[in-house]
């Protein structure tokens, strides 16, 4: 398992789960664990989305040259 | 001019003095010639004979010292400024007295918009001869860049607009700010820096801002050091410089062009506010699939209940049915029709009979017809 999804992957994977399910080929064992890690995807993104403020930060000036 | 040598120990020796007057009146002979530069470093004093400047290239900064008498330099009246680009007709010749090449300037005209454009079109088709511009060379945009870098200038209400709107738009932007000249001759040059500056910081898109301004004003963006390092730039860059109408070179070198600074926030970060909505949408949908997936599951296994009730019932269907077509077709062998037309089979005990051999007189016979069986004796 590699550490936290960045948005985009979080995203990325949500959409393809949401496609299985539409498909509705999922099986029944697995249905409940595609439903939960989609949930848990949408409230990462959501958090990421939401929650994180970026930085703005400025480089040393070149003007003083 | 004579020059004089000393022979020391059979060696021809020149004096100092000497070299430089033999190499000043060598250089007096060369002709005039026009010489294109930016004025730097303009000296000029009331109690001085000249003015000095020096004459730098704005391709690689090579110098050069001009001298003009200070009478001719303000007849010309031209109120010349540094970083301004003039072309000057002159001389060249040796301050002897420190060995110094200068040019003697004789007149100094200003380079004229007319020359600047001329200028442009030509470094335009080089570029465009080298592929600088090509379609092909353009990258794609980051979808969800990590880290912005931001060329602007110290112009706080330009740059601040942009910041603001980029953490409006998507408020987990990371920007790193390079603020750096954007007009006048040290501009080519701090931009260069900036971007260098800003992909050595692992930025992965760099927009390349300024506020609208004057032909002259933006002409930094169409230097060709500029240009060159937006195209060799090794992540996308953005270049969103003047108004709409002004297309300096970096924008055609830059891989996406942006007519305004936001409009490059725009095409730089995703929108939050579709964001979220697009998240709630496929939220919807993981739920509606889920339930409609499960749902199925209990359909599938409905009908199959259903066939496992069915399947006896059936079964006895199947059966009947066969029964009855086998009756029919007993109906239809049997004699009985025949019977009905006023045929009559005669049996002799379990025997039919079918020859008058199998008889004789006196004997008892069971005849069949139609409707039933009766008795009868042979004669």
């Amino acid at each position: 398992m590699s550490g936290e999804p960045t948005f985009e992957e979080a995203q990325r994977e949500l959409d393809a789960i949401v496609e299985r399910l539409e498909r509705g080929d999922a099986g029944i064992d697995e249905l409940t664990k595609l439903w939960e890690r989609g949930e848990e995807l949408y409230r990462l993104c959501v958090a990421k989305l939401d929650g994180v403020r970026g930085r703005i930060e400025e480089l040393a000036r070149t003007t003083e040259s | 001019m004579k020059v004089e040598a000393t022979v020391i120990d059979g060696r021809k020796v020149y004096s100092v003095h000497a070299f430089n007057g033999g190499v000043a009146s060598w250089l007096a002979r060369l002709p005039t010639v026009w010489v294109e530069g930016e004025v730097t470093d303009l000296r000029r004093q009331q109690r001085w004979a000249s003015v000095f400047f020096t004459l730098k290239d704005p391709e690689d900064g090579a110098c050069l010292s001009v001298q003009m008498q200070r009478g001719k330099f303000d007849a010309l009246d031209l109120g010349l400024a540094d970083g301004e680009r003039v072309h000057v007709f002159g001389r060249p010749e040796l301050y002897e007295q420190r060995g110094e090449l200068r040019l003697r300037a004789l007149t100094i005209e200003r380079y004229g918009l007319g020359a600047h454009l001329a200028g442009l079109e030509r470094l335009k088709r080089k570029l465009a001869a080298e592929g600088m511009f090509d379609a092909g060379r353009k990258r794609a945009l980051p979808r969800f860049p990590r880290l912005i870098g931001l060329v602007t200038g110290n112009d706080a209400a330009a740059k601040r607009d942009v910041l603001t709107q980029l953490q409006q738009r998507f408020p987990p932007a990371n920007v790193l700010v390079a603020e750096t000249y954007v007009q006048g001759p040290k501009a080519p040059a701090a931009i260069v820096t900036a971007i260098g500056d800003l992909c050595r910081r692992s930025v992965d898109v760099i927009v390349l801002t300024r506020g609208g301004g004057s032909f002259e004003d933006l002409l930094p963006f169409s230097d060709e050091r500029v240009v060159r390092a937006v195209a060799a730039c090794d992540v996308p860059v953005v270049s969103a410089v003047g108004h709409e109408q002004d297309t300096p070179l970096c924008d055609l070198a830059a891989d996406v062009r942006a007519s305004t600074p936001t409009a490059a926030v725009r095409l730089v970060v995703p929108d939050a506010a579709d964001l979220r909505a697009s998240l709630a949408r496929s939220r919807a949908s993981l739920q509606r699939g889920a339930s409609r997936s499960a749902e199925r599951h209990a359909q599938r296994l409905a009908a199959l209940r259903e066939r496992l009730h069915r399947a006896p019932l059936l079964d006895i269907e199947r059966r009947t049915g066969r029964l009855e077509t086998a009756h029919a077709r007993l109906v239809a062998l049997s004699p009985r029709a025949t019977l009905e037309r006023g045929y009559a089979i005669v049996r002799r005990g379990e025997d039919v009979v079918r020859s008058r051999e199998q008889v004789a007189a006196g004997e008892s016979l069971d005849v069949l017809v139609a409707d039933g069986t009766f008795a009868a004796r042979v004669e």
